[in-house]
């Protein structure tokens, strides 16, 4: 990036500091028409000999490239994002998808109640207000939703999927949320809310008898309305309550149904709503996909629904998986953890543009193989750019690779759907399985070791895999032994659709299937053999053996696929193009240690500084160290409170002991020297000691670290921070 | 692996934030407080199905930081408590001390340039992440208003930058996001989005629901995603905006489709201040450690300084600081009762009735409720006190001696020249 700000006058400055809000500056005219030419000249210079010559030009040149890196990165990134997003949401909604049907369907249902009710009482309708005077015609048809989750941020989407379905069948849909319930805001402000989500027209009067003119005035009724209330815990209960039976009153003109989210439990409108809005209610309960259902579905969507695209290591979703463990269980901050680490790979991983190829196919379908393409746009912007031997070697190097990390990709897809299939029975969860499938260890590379390691060499690679004793997939297949027959069967079905083009295995699969069906014992026995070359024959001489024996072989066939193809990401050769493996900056990113790290900071400021004239073998504190910094190292010898005159001793003592005390003299460089000789012994008069002592608290009062004098105690602050 | 452990302590914020933690095996999920310490905790068990994997080291931390707490309560109590006092340190003027505070010979110097210089090679991956739709939260020790204004002024060269200046006690949200919205237009405009320019409907609407109008404006869609306002916030957890309505307005701007923010703390408690939807959601932050040990020179120019807090002056300084922050009109009020106090040392303050009658014949004020607005804002600053006057009637003081009240007074009319 180029120069500094500091090209603005500190007069600029002095007027904006003390301004509440001020534009810095305003946007370069004419950004977004730049933007395409840029990428215009980037697409008609691929594999352009021309453009690698101009590639000596000055500095300019070179900001232009950076600038069209940036773009290109940022265009892969939106790509690959979109669809993992898109993929995320579409598996979310095939979750709640049975819900909403049961959903729409008790709309209808009690549409038809209340049309009923309406047909059978015309005189109450023809009333002015209220309109229904008999209890039963007054209830309010209300869904509640239980969704088992305490952040109802987390359903957002959940709840606006259901809004679609909804309008999509035809109803009139308005949503409210607990802001619109508030105290302050009272009924009027949720009335009014309410109407303008129907009537687009300005109305002065907010009144329900607009709505029921707006109804009638449309000519279908045959058109439910619905009001989705997505988080009732944190709604005011007063003026719910008033809003349901205002609702009550108008409910045979305004045939309106109330959906109503739930994140407790479905006795909570007992507690939050009035008795008499209670018997309003004719309450039907539902409930969504478990947090479990949720998370293997999202799981799939992200990882697996899509052949490669961009991926995590191992440590990196064993982390996602922990954070989602110890984060209240939200799925949206998974989402949001996962996005956190595709930018942080696309802006850090110059080749990640080539993600955006394979996004591209997954996309279409695109079966040509466009990549040598892309890693020439891609070698025309980096360091690779030129035209001698060894580049064009890297760039078939790169090709190759890739192809390769794909077509591994592509086969340890298909073990983890595998497994996923098989571990649906024991009831492990598939994000589990997906971070042990992620473990580079599951592949070792040294001598097999009979006592840990399951070996088989039938053909393929030469790796062994080892899977951890009480690991999920060491618990997958062990549960494939214990399988009855047709649930067997079932799964080897499943199976089979995953493994398209893969001959090989699919042959061996369809022997498996035969020996299931077939009740020879024979004959199993030869398959069993012909399947397992170097396992041991048993007799085999029941119908229950038989069965075993296929159970066991089902078992075996999965240690095969995983021995052969269950290739971890990081064991590939380039997989940093695509993987994200950086753990530490991912959480970093993610969750702030501010209250520990500002605490550390002063404690360790040399160290952070990086300086040397501060270092000192006996820990004691050097006057050259940041005034804040020995302030807050020298209250942490003091109880919750500090006397300030003493603070204030202690805080001149050091600044004015002398300073070549332990600091080998050869160490210390000029500058440092030059910072020094201002802290001599006696040099530093009482003021300026006095206004770097007052400087040093109000840091540590803006860090909060410390709490000012009170009256009671004038000569006493308080430390509030203990520990880090 | 975790978040922060919280044990057993209460911290409070200057300004009024309590913040009460818990622990006892629970993760904190949401924690969020009113003005004057409403607390909401809601506490969530892990869930069984994902197990977390490192309890131990919770727990470990989580007892290292309850026994520091109790070993400071313990040495506190145990150890015979100094009875020196701050007038023993023979304190120099006020006056002096503020001269020389401003004289302060930066130490690292160096060193600083080159931490910043490290931030810098940083920039276009910040830049990158504002782009995709994140806010940039950035923490550590040190002031950051010349980090987040460079890397504005640097990387942010397409974008509009809005800075505001959270330290400041006086910052109206309100204000902020017309001054957003009016950004956001003027750009619209430029780039031919005729649909949004035509139509700004936030100016149109009465004050009430002009928060929301502009929301939904700055919300959008205008069309490209790549048309964004950036939004500067120096201590977003500063005493100006510490309070929850002006967090959850902040909240609701920064979700916008149109609005970026970066941001800094300072506060060791301030990611109290939000609950788990503001941050992940709404704020959508990507937290930054970003430690400068810069001085935090206009930060701190609105505390009191340690040595002289408490003496008879106020600080005149910052309440010419707060002053000027303020309308022109507000300030002339604010002269009238100064002028008054000056000439008459004596009494207990000047009566409301008599300040809101020479306000009026001054055109300063046309109704009692602006003059109650303008007194609310003295208050809240601790610019002016109200007494009992002898007569039953509440009359206003200012808490300053006249010699600062007339040096404030020459300073306001200096800045008022000024600009």
């Amino acid at each position: 990036m180029g120069d500094s700000a500091s090209g603005r006058s500190p007069a600029t400055d002095n007027e904006n500091y003390l301004q509440p809000f001020f534009v810095l500056h305003k946007a370069k005219p004419q950004v977004s028409e730049a933007k395409p030419a840029r990428r215009r000249k980037v697409d008609s210079s691929l594999g352009s000999p021309k453009r690698q010559r101009g590639n000596h030009g000055g500095g300019e040149e070179e900001k232009e490239k950076e600038i069209n890196r940036e773009e290109m990165r940022m265009e892969a990134f939106k790509l690959v994002w979109s669809e993992i997003e898109g993929n995320a949401k579409g598996v979310m909604e095939e979750v709640h998808r049975e819900s909403y049907q049961a959903i729409n369907s008790w709309v209808q249902e009690s549409f038809n109640t209340i049309r009923s009710r309406v047909e059978f009482g015309s005189a109450e309708t023809s009333r002015p207000f209220p309109s229904a005077v008999n209890p039963i015609s007054k209830r309010l048809f209300t869904a509640l939703i239980s969704t088992r989750n305490i952040e109802m941020f987390d359903e957002q989407e959940t709840f606006k999927n259901l809004t679609m379905h909804l309008k999509s069948s035809g109803c009139y849909v308005a949503n409210l949320s607990s802001m619109d319930f508030t105290a302050h805001s009272g009924i009027s402000s949720v009335l009014k809310n309410f109407l303008k989500q129907f009537i687009t027209t300005s109305f002065e009067v907010v009144d329900l008898s607009i709505l029921a003119t707006w109804y009638k005035d449309q000519g279908k009724s045959g058109a439910p309305m619905v009001l989705v209330i997505n988080d009732l815990e944190r709604c005011h209960g007063s003026v719910l309550s008033e809003f349901i039976l205002m609702l009550s009153d108008w409910v045979m003109k305004i045939p309106v149904m109330l959906i109503v989210g739930l994140a407790t439990t479905v006795d909570i409108p007992r507690s939050i709503l009035h008795s008499e809005a209670l018997q309003h209610l004719q309450p039907c309960k539902f409930n969504l996909g478990t947090l479990g259902e949720r998370m293997d579905a999202m799981s799939y969507g992200i990882f697996l629904k899509h052949d490669l695209g961009f991926s995590v290591s191992h440590k990196v979703a064993s982390f996602m998986r922990d954070y989602f463990s110890s984060h209240g269980g939200t799925l949206s901050c998974f989402v949001r953890a996962l996005k956190i680490a595709c930018v942080q790979h696309f802006s850090t991983e110059s080749r990640s543009i080539m993600l955006r190829v394979l996004a591209e196919e997954n996309k279409q379908g695109k079966k040509h193989d466009p990549l040598p393409e892309l890693v020439d746009a891609f070698c025309l912007n980096t360091l690779l750019s030129g035209r001698n031997e060894s580049t064009k070697d890297a760039k078939k190097e790169l090709v190759s690779g890739l192809t390769e990390v794909k077509r591994f990709h592509g086969q340890w897809r298909t073990v983890v759907l595998c497994l996923c299939d098989a571990g649906k029975y024991s009831k492990v969860h598939l994000l589990d399985l997906l971070c042990e499938a992620l473990d580079p260890e599951i592949v070792q590379s040294s001598e097999p070791d009979p006592s840990k390691q399951s070996t088989l060499d039938i053909g393929g690679y030469n790796q062994k895999f080892s899977t951890k004793a009480k690991g999920f997939i060491s618990q997958v297949i062990a549960k494939i032994r214990d399988l009855p027959g047709p649930t067997l069967h079932e799964l080897l079905k499943k199976w089979e659709v995953h493994f398209g083009g893969m001959d090989e295995i699919l042959e061996k699969l369809r022997i498996l299937q035969h020996m299931l069906g077939d009740k020879n014992v024979a004959r199993s026995k030869e398959n069993a053999m012909d399947i397992l070359k170097k396992r041991p024959s048993r007799s085999i001489s029941s119908s229950e053996k038989v069965s075993e024996s296929v159970n066991e072989n089902a078992a075996s066939f999965l240690k095969y696929l995983i021995q052969n193809y269950l290739r971890p990401i990081e064991c590939t050769p380039f997989h940093e193009v695509v993987c994200f493996k950086d753990v530490q900056k991912l959480q970093a990113a993610l969750m702030g240690v501010s209250r520990r790290q500002i605490q550390v900071d002063l404690i360790d400021s040399t160290e952070i500084l990086g300086c040397t004239c501060c270092l000192r073998s006996s820990g004691a504190l050097a006057p050259s160290m940041h005034d804040t910094a020995i302030m807050y190292n020298s209250s942490q010898e003091q109880g919750d409170l500090i006397n300030v005159h003493d603070w204030y001793n202690c805080f001149k003592l050091i600044l004015l002991q002398p300073i070549d005390e332990g600091t080998p003299k050869r160490k210390r460089s000029s500058k440092s020297k030059k910072a020094e000789t201002s802290f001599k012994a006696g040099k530093l008069p009482e003021v300026a000691i006095q206004a770097r002592f007052c400087r040093a608290v109000t840091e540590l009062q803006i860090t909060g670290l410390l709490r000012m004098q009170s009256k009671r105690r004038p000569d006493y602050i308080q430390r509030v921070a203990f520990g880090l | 692996m975790m978040a922060p452990p919280v044990a057993l302590s209460t911290s409070v914020m200057k300004g009024g934030l309590n913040c009460y933690a818990i622990s006892e095996g629970h993760k904190l999920a949401t924690a969020s407080s009113g003005r004057l310490g409403a607390v909401y905790i809601t506490i969530v068990t892990c869930s069984p199905r994902y197990p977390v994997m490192d309890t131990n080291d919770i727990d470990e931390e989580e007892f290292g930081f309850s026994r520091n707490y109790f070993l400071a309560k313990e040495s506190g109590s145990s150890i015979k408590k100094s009875r020196s006092k701050i007038s023993d340190i023979g304190v120099i003027d006020e006056q002096e001390l503020l001269e020389a505070m401003s004289r302060i010979e930066p130490k690292h110097e160096k060193e600083i340039k080159s931490l910043k210089d490290s931030y810098r090679s940083l920039y276009s991956q910040w830049r990158f992440q504002i782009r995709c739709g994140f806010g940039l939260l950035h923490y550590g020790f040190g002031s950051k208003r010349t980090l987040l204004e460079d890397f504005a002024s640097t990387a942010l060269n397409d974008y509009t930058v809005v800075v505001i200046n959270g330290y400041l006690p006086s910052v109206n949200i309100k204000q902020v996001a017309a001054g957003l919205a009016d950004a956001l237009w003027e750009v619209l405009k430029a780039k031919g989005k005729t649909s949004a320019a035509s139509s700004p409907s936030w100016k149109q609407t009465t004050s009430s629901q002009a928060m929301d109008e502009i929301i939904s404006f700055l919300n959008g869609p205008w069309g490209d995603d790549d048309i964004f306002i950036c939004i500067v916030v120096h201590n977003i957890d500063g005493p100006g905006l510490r309070d929850s309505d002006n967090q959850q307005y902040l909240a609701r701007i920064a979700a916008c489709s149109h609005i970026r923010i970066i941001a800094s703390i300072d506060h060791v408690n301030a990611p109290l201040l939000w609950d788990k939807k503001m941050v992940d959601l709404q704020f959508n932050w990507i937290w930054h450690h970003t430690p400068t040990f810069e001085l935090y020179t206009i930060e701190g120019m609105f505390f009191p300084l340690i040595l002289t807090n408490g003496s008879s002056s106020q600080n005149a300084k910052s309440a010419s600081i707060v002053l000027q922050s303020l309308t022109p009109n507000a300030q002339s009020v604010f002269r009238v009762l100064a002028e008054h106090q000056i000439v008459h040392p004596d009494e207990e303050g000047m009566q409301i009735s008599n300040l809101y009658a020479i306000c009026r014949e001054r055109f300063l004020v046309s109704n009692q409720v602006t003059l109650n607005s303008y007194l609310t804002e003295f208050k809240d600053h601790d610019l002016v006190k109200t007494k009992r006057h002898p007569d039953g009637e509440d009359c206003l003081h200012i808490p300053l001696s006249t010699e600062a009240l007339q040096k404030l007074l020459q300073d306001i009319s200096f800045c008022r020249c000024m600009s």
